[in-house]
């Protein structure tokens, strides 16, 4: 009988509750530069219509990614200014875009640079002309900021990514293994950044077995160090360990000295890089044109984008190299490019959700979550007080073929992966939906070349590699590791071949 | 008898309200996450209600009696609940277990009320109208409840008087059953001694609540709080015990105003009189406006710009009589330009150069206000000096967090400055420390302003000795990407808290 009673209390507390939890907010957000629609023009022989002018140059760049923007700052650099870049996007960038509202800069895609090390020559290079290296020192500002990185597990917070609570003594026991075993493949000096350096034949084997077999035929079993695999080949590579060679793999953990010192990050990731790059090469930089055909002579080479073909000495390919099939006139098709299509998404917060038990840290990471996580654009801000963000979504789609993801991402619309993405970050941030008031995706069908078994160490990539020829090739995807180090190492690689190649021609 | 029979249920409803909602609302003020808290306390409450009605099947003898007893038991339990949540909060590691042990028991009893009183009346009027009626004056007691509630109760009351109050509720309820339904009891003396005694006893509790919050607060804050307000950057806590007036941002004691001019003398003193006619003082913090007042001393001073990131610190400290007789007003001075905003970017963005610097910043407990304590911003602050300024930061106690003080001063000294570590005793700190950092030497001044309280200049060199337990330690710098300070400060007081 007492019934009636409680449910008025039931209502009463309802209300209560009612008035501390603001309905949600509503939600805006769309799909953003959206690259497929021109892309497949390429790929289905739409038929462009004829150039109307033509402008003869000595070398034209193909994409604005790191590796044409760095081809770009090397000519410059050697006094070459003859040269003009082609972007298809309405921005130059690739995967170092970025965004920009009114609470902060945020990146699209790649959003940080692990210190380099001695070997990285041209990146230090680049980072001392940016003043990110000055009298040796790395400047404070653009190392990450402390706490850096924080996983979810078992319900809780713990600091860094690799997971350290809840450890079995066979955990532990595989995760000392381990480090071990990849300190010793580093003292080897074959895995190094930029690859090129140590590249031998001396450990091709392991390209030619998939990580997750070289795991499970080196007795590493343990489910914690089989998900930090799976995490990292996910992050570098947007594949899982099976569909990554045992070569990329160790190269991942053995090409770098563990850092004490935290990467390389801006609060619009390596979009900073971009920024700098197109202050100093931009007036070369033509964006919005996406080059369609390039047709290689014995005199020259000509490359065709919108009304006008430019009639070239060299090309510098810094574009995907899975497009050149479809650009590039006699070019045979590729066997050994696999690419990971990826997903990424800006969160704008109106204010930061709960997070009893750990202060907000540069990178968060779920436990057990098919995505990455994200990295909070406002953690490089200097502010003491922080209420509104932008957080940077991170989801390779690496569970599955590659094919039937990029057709998942075509088919979903916007409310799909908004939801998607939302309860991934619900089951860590219950109140996340209150704190959220924009979602803005990024599609990216191949947005990164992937490591398969084989792959770097195939004929196919040594050929292109070799940069004999009038279309000198840069992109990342040459080394089969698609990071920041590689790219800039092609783009710089292929500028000095190019200045080469005129200095003999003359 | 109607009206007063539903009266009784008018009455027993708002008690029962009123318990769930105290519980609740001190688990969200001591605790935080008020939906959280309100949540499972409701949860749990009706939960036990539901345990209750089930219960009152089993009773079948002596209904009166009984309704009589469990609403002194209610009235017992509910009238104390507050007082006893504060104190195990202050007191026990168990607050949870008591908050919900005690929902519960509330809860029970209240689930027994109901269905009771509807059991001992249900003969004398038609179904219908018992369930009309007592939900009608259910309802409305409710409601009456949960405006009295946040409106009179929690500003006027305060929830432990509240819950007493409304305990005293339950036990006169059950007095008046005593009369009302006098010809259901045997044994009526007795029963109404035991009701006279509770009222006493919760009365008394009524009169001395003060003394039991007093207990509680004693052990969250030592005295009572006179001001207390979240604003959107902070927690302001003010308390005061006769002459002594303690300000506390986030739970961390600021000054006490018994020896707070000991703490202001020493940040302000030694270095700006050392330095020869200056003109311009940049206060990075110190929105109490107590380092301003020192600063004011010094009529050659044209002026001062303070920073400080919360206007209603800088409005609190203009404002309040108080507060402004502490700092002599210093915040309205004419020589003094106050700027609310975030001191990091700030110092980036700013041009302008001072001959004297002060960072008077909270410790470093957490990352945010560890980036205040880092080579990059003492970099950032240095490019303000004048040629001949010094700064000076407040650096945590050289005695208790020795790591912490001593990672300070290698901070300034990697930031490229030369270095002067001092410290004081400060009764309600310890002993305190100070760095005082500048691109060139420093000589301990001459002459200091007259009237102060604490320092002579005979005595200011002497501040600069550390003896062996507070020497120095070799210490890394603290950076941005590191922030070392935070977790050696936090290791810090770990050791001397246990």
């Amino acid at each position: 009988m007492s019934f009636s009673r409680r449910e008025f209390l039931a209502c009463g507390s309802a209300a209560l509750i009612g008035l501390s939890l603001k309905s949600e907010k509503q939600l805006a957000g769309s799909f953003v530069n959206e690259s497929a629609a021109a892309g497949h023009l390429l790929r289905d022989r739409a038929s462009f219509s004829p150039p109307t002018r033509t402008v003869k140059i000595p070398v034209v760049i193909v994409g604005g990614g790191i590796s044409g923007l760095s081809a770009a700052w090397r000519l410059q650099k050697s006094d070459f200014h003859d040269f003009v870049l082609l972007e298809m996007n309405e921005r130059a960038g690739g995967n170092a875009r970025w965004g920009e509202n009114e609470i902060t800069a945020y990146p699209w895609a790649a959003h940080y640079v692990p210190v380099p090390g001695p070997q990285a020559t041209y990146v230090r290079e680049l980072f001392t002309d940016l003043g990110v290296l000055k009298d040796g020192q790395w400047e404070e500002r653009y190392l990450a900021f402390a706490p850096q990185e924080r996983l979810f597990l078992y319900g809780r917070w713990q600091e860094g990514i690799e997971p350290a609570i809840g450890l079995t003594p066979k955990d532990r026991e595989q995760f000392q293994r381990l480090a071990e075993t990849f300190a010793k493949y580093r003292s080897t000096g074959a895995f190094t950044i930029p690859l090129e350096i140590g590249y031998s034949n001396k450990f091709a084997g392991l390209d030619r077995i998939s990580f997750a077999d070289w795991l499970k035929s080196q007795g590493f079993d343990s489910r914690l160090v089989n998900w930090y695999m799976n995490y990292a080949c996910r992050d570098d590579y947007g594949a899982l360990v099976q569909d990554t060679s045992a070569w990329a793999g160790v190269h991942y953990f053995s090409s770098r000295e563990a850092e004490e010192k935290g990467p390389l990050t801006w609060p619009e990731g390596n979009g900073w890089i971009t920024k700098r790059l197109l202050e100093r090469v931009g007036e070369h930089v033509r964006t919005g044109q996406m080059v369609h055909r390039v047709a290689p002579s014995q005199r020259g080479v000509s490359v065709f984008a919108g009304d006008t073909e430019y009639q070239a000495e060299f090309v510098i390919f810094s574009a995907p190299t899975f497009l050149a099939p479809y650009i590039v006139e006699g070019f045979e098709p590729l066997t050994n490019f696999v690419y990971s299509p990826w997903l990424t998404a800006n969160l704008t917060l109106e204010r930061l959700p709960e997070s009893r038990g750990a202060e907000p840290a540069w990178d968060t990471v779920f436990m057990d979550s098919p995505t990455l996580g994200y990295v909070d654009a406002m953690h490089q801000s200097v502010r003491s007080h922080i209420d509104r963000t932008v957080w940077t979504f991170y989801w390779a789609l690496a569970d599955g073929a590659p094919s039937q993801n990029r057709a998942l991402l075509l088919e979903k619309d916007w409310s799909y992966w908004k939801e998607a993405i939302l309860r991934d970050l619900e089951r860590v941030h219950w109140d996340i939906r209150q704190c959220v008031s924009r979602i803005d995706v990024m599609r990216m069908g191949h947005a990164m070349v992937r490591p398969t078994v084989g792959a770097i160490f195939s004929a196919e990539r040594a050929g292109l590699k070799r940069r004999d020829g009038r279309i000198l090739f840069a992109n990342s995807d040459l080394s089969g590791i698609s990071i920041f180090e590689e790219a800039q190492f092609h783009g710089v690689e292929a500028a000095q071949a190019a200045l080469r190649h005129l200095s003999g021609t003359k | 008898m109607g009206i007063l029979l539903f009266l009784t249920v008018l009455l027993i409803a708002a008690c029962g309200l009123i318990y769930e909602l105290i519980a609740g609302t001190i688990a969200s003020y001591l605790i935080g996450d008020s939906v959280f808290q309100f949540s499972t306390v409701i949860g749990t409450y009706l939960f036990a209600m539901g345990l209750g009605s089930a219960i009152s099947r089993y009773l079948s003898k002596g209904l009166v009696q009984r309704f009589i007893w469990i609403e002194l038991m209610l009235g017992l339990v509910g009238g104390f609940s507050s007082a006893l949540l504060m104190l195990t909060f202050a007191f026990t590691q168990g607050f949870q277990l008591v908050l919900y042990a005690l929902v519960i028991v509330m809860g029970v009893l209240v689930g027994l009320e109901i269905p009771l009183l509807m059991r001992i009346v249900q003969d004398r009027y038609t179904f219908r109208d018992v369930i009309a009626h007592v939900l009608t004056f259910d309802y409305l007691g409710a409601l009456g409840a949960s405006l009295l509630f946040p409106i009179l109760l929690v500003p006027h009351l305060g929830l432990v008087r509240s819950a007493l109050f409304f305990g005293l509720i339950n036990a006169a309820v059950a007095l008046w059953t005593t009369y009302l339904f006098a010809r259901h009891l045997m044994e009526k003396t007795s029963l109404r001694a035991a009701c006279v005694l509770v009222v006493c006893v919760l009365t008394v509790g009524l009169v001395k609540a003060r003394q039991i919050t007093a207990t509680a607060e004693d052990n969250i804050y030592a005295d009572e709080i006179i001001f207390a307000r979240d604003t959107h950057y902070q927690h302001i806590v003010l308390t005061r015990f006769k002459d002594d007036l303690r300000l506390f941002l986030n739970s961390h004691l600021q000054f006490s105003s018994r020896d707070e001019y000991r703490y202001h003398e020493a940040l302000v003193h030694p270095g700006l009189a050392a330095i020869s006619a200056p003109r311009t003082v940049l206060v990075l913090g110190g929105g109490d406006g107590l380092a301003v007042r020192e600063i004011l001393k010094y009529p050659q001073i044209e002026k001062i710009t303070l920073v400080d990131l919360d206007p209603e610190m800088t409005k609190l400290f203009s404002t309040q009589p108080m507060l402004t007789g502490l700092n002599q007003n210093s915040l309205l001075s004419p020589r003094l330009q106050v700027i609310n905003a975030d001191a990091f970017p700030w110092v980036d963005q700013s041009t302008g150069s001072f001959d004297f610097i002060v960072i008077d910043f909270p410790d470093p407990t957490n990352y945010a206000l560890g980036k205040l304590y880092t080579t990059a911003f003492y970099r950032a602050v240095a490019r303000h000096l004048s040629a001949q300024g010094f700064l000076v930061v407040q650096s945590t106690s050289p005695m208790f967090a020795r790591d912490s003080f001593w990672c300070i001063a290698e901070t300034l000294h990697q930031a490229g400055l030369q270095t002067f570590p001092y410290h004081v005793y400060v009764p309600s700190f310890g002993e305190w420390g100070f760095v005082l950092a500048g691109t060139h030497d420093y000589l301990p001044p001459a002459s200091i302003p007259s009237g102060l309280r604490f320092l002579r200049p005979e005595g200011i060199p002497l501040l600069f000795h550390f003896p062996p337990d507070m020497a120095p330690l070799p210490m890394p710098a603290n950076q941005l990407n590191t922030q070392v300070l935070v977790r050696a400060y936090e290791n810090d007081w770990k050791d001397i808290s246990h």
